[in-house]
């Protein structure tokens, strides 16, 4: 599910990635110093994006530290802050759920992934849900809607994402200001509307093999996978106008150092990754990838 | 009130050029255009009001006169779907639009789901609810209906115009396209992988 939200790093100054690369190293930090090494694995873009979203703005204060990927090196990272700690909290409680979700969907043998993932994730999930236990239920109840809608196979596109989105929009619950909770809960509800039916998107060929659910697939009866020219067109629209929605809040608060890594995302890197997807040419960075590119250079 | 240098962005010693362009640009920001489907279109427009009175101030101060600034963008174009040209009607829809116009999405709800004659009005209003809680597709569906209904209410086609065609007129900073089809080869670049961020020798690569 998480790992589709980016910046346009074409239209990105070095410093700006730079930026973001310090707050990716300080939230894998802050998952480590609060939930030990194993709570890194977790760690990915959109979870660096809740980080971001809910720090307040300014630069903050840099450390260096060396770490299992840069084990020589010093690489750069931010201090943990109160809005990093929330953003680790969330981050474990929904890693947490998804997997328990995965173990769920499949049979023993496939889901061993999922279910050694969630032991090791068992304690860190249990003093996080102590810290944030509104958060905590909130993905608790939206899961179980979204899994009841499974059950049933619900034709609605938007209702299965709403549930999603909802549970994103929970992560602003703890948020004071009351005008900065509703722009950053549409945003999040966005957000989440967003990830979850380009998930979909990236998912239609798979669940057309397998079977699973994919409201995306029946939205537009797509029975083998395979996008028509009229619903492709129908559901790039569909995502442009979230992603409008993103960018209409996102305006309306002031992100400061945050700005230009923000910008590019809503009005650039979600394009980017929505295309992509629809191309069938989307690939999560993975160590492989990494690896054969180092080795072709 | 607030320094309406600062409420533009723009230092003391622009040109009245520069003001004008970076007031063009805020208002075309905060144009209720872009934001007639979002729940937060109050704090637009609120923001859309601190920029006019800034500019407004500005071209007093500069030019020494009472007029208000050439080219200015009007305040009226707001008011959402509740309060425009809508006039005469089933009371109930009236509500509704006005509950919409409140923000009250509940009420608007509740009203609809009590009314039982399922005309135009009510799958476009249906429509509006919908767009206002970010269920876009649904809300197109509606709009479908409610112009299939009334094929000549102006309203309804409008409504559906944007749900189909998409954002393709907002806001973007520097004017670029708005769109995830129009990310074309030569508008963005192919799929990039951002990076492997702590992996050391490979800060950015693509591998499109």
């Amino acid at each position: 599910m998480f790992g589709y939200v980016r910046p346009s790093i074409r239209d990105l100054p070095e410093e700006e990635l730079d930026r973001f690369r310090a707050m990716y190293c300080g939230l894998c930090h802050t998952l480590s110093r609060r939930y030990g090494q194993a709570a890194r694995f977790i760690l990915n873009y959109d979870f660096t994006y809740l980080a971001i979203l809910l720090s307040d703005g300014t630069a903050g204060a840099q450390g260096a530290g060396r770490c299992y990927t840069s084990p020589i090196k010093k690489r750069p990272f931010l201090e943990p802050t109160a809005a990093m700690e929330l953003a680790a909290d969330e981050s474990v409680i929904l890693a947490y759920w998804q997997l328990r979700d995965g173990v769920e969907d499949h049979a023993w043998a496939s889901g061993l992934k999922y279910r050694a993932g969630a032991r090791l994730l068992e304690s860190a999930y249990k003093r996080a849900a102590a810290l944030r236990p509104e958060f905590d239920q909130a993905v608790r109840r939206q899961l179980q809607l979204l899994s009841a809608l499974e059950q049933a196979k619900d034709p609605s596109m938007d209702k299965a994402a709403d549930s999603f989105a909802v549970l994103l929009s929970s992560a602003a619950e703890e948020l004071t200001d009351p005008v900065r909770k509703r722009i950053m809960e549409q945003l999040l509800y966005h957000l989440g509307r967003w990830i979850y039916l380009i998930d979909g998107a990236d998912d239609l060929k798979k669940d057309a093999e397998s079977g699973n659910y994919n409201p995306v697939a029946l939205r537009y009866g797509l029975t083998d996978g395979t996008w028509t020219p009229e619903s492709r067109r129908d559901f790039a629209t569909t995502l442009d106008h979230s992603i409008h929605q993103m960018a209409a809040a996102f305006e309306l608060w002031d992100f400061g150092v945050w700005t230009p890594v923000l910008q590019s995302t809503f009005y650039g890197g979600l394009f980017q990754v929505g295309k992509a997807v629809l191309d069938g040419s989307f690939h999560r960075p993975s160590r492989k990838n990494i690896r054969e590119i180092e080795e072709t250079e | 009130m607030n320094d309406p240098y600062e409420v533009l962005g723009v230092p003391r010693t622009a040109t009245d050029e520069e003001i004008k362009k970076a007031y063009r640009n805020l208002a075309r920001k905060y144009h209720p255009d872009n934001y007639h489907d979002s729940p937060l279109a109050d704090l637009a427009q609120e923001k859309m009001k601190d920029i006019n009175a800034a500019y407004e101030q500005i071209t007093k101060e500069r030019s020494g006169r009472g007029d208000s600034p050439a080219g200015g963008y009007r305040q009226n174009a707001y008011g959402g779907y509740g309060g425009q040209s809508y006039s005469g009607g089933d009371s109930v829809f009236q509500q509704v639009r006005y509950a919409i116009q409140l923000g009250d999405l509940g009420r608007a709800e509740a009203l609809l789901t009590n009314y039982s004659n399922h005309n135009a009005e009510w799958n476009f209003l249906k429509g509006v609810v919908c767009a206002r809680r970010g269920w876009m597709d649904e809300a197109k569906r509606y709009y479908e209906t409610a112009c299939q209904m009334d094929p000549g209410n102006l309203e309804y086609q409008r409504a559906l115009d944007y749900m189909e065609n998409g954002p393709r007129q907002a806001y973007t900073p520097g004017g670029t396209t708005f769109g995830t089809e129009l990310c074309g080869s030569n508008l963005c670049l192919p799929m990039c992988c951002l990076w492997s961020l702590c992996s050391g020798s490979v800060p950015i690569c693509c591998y499109c």
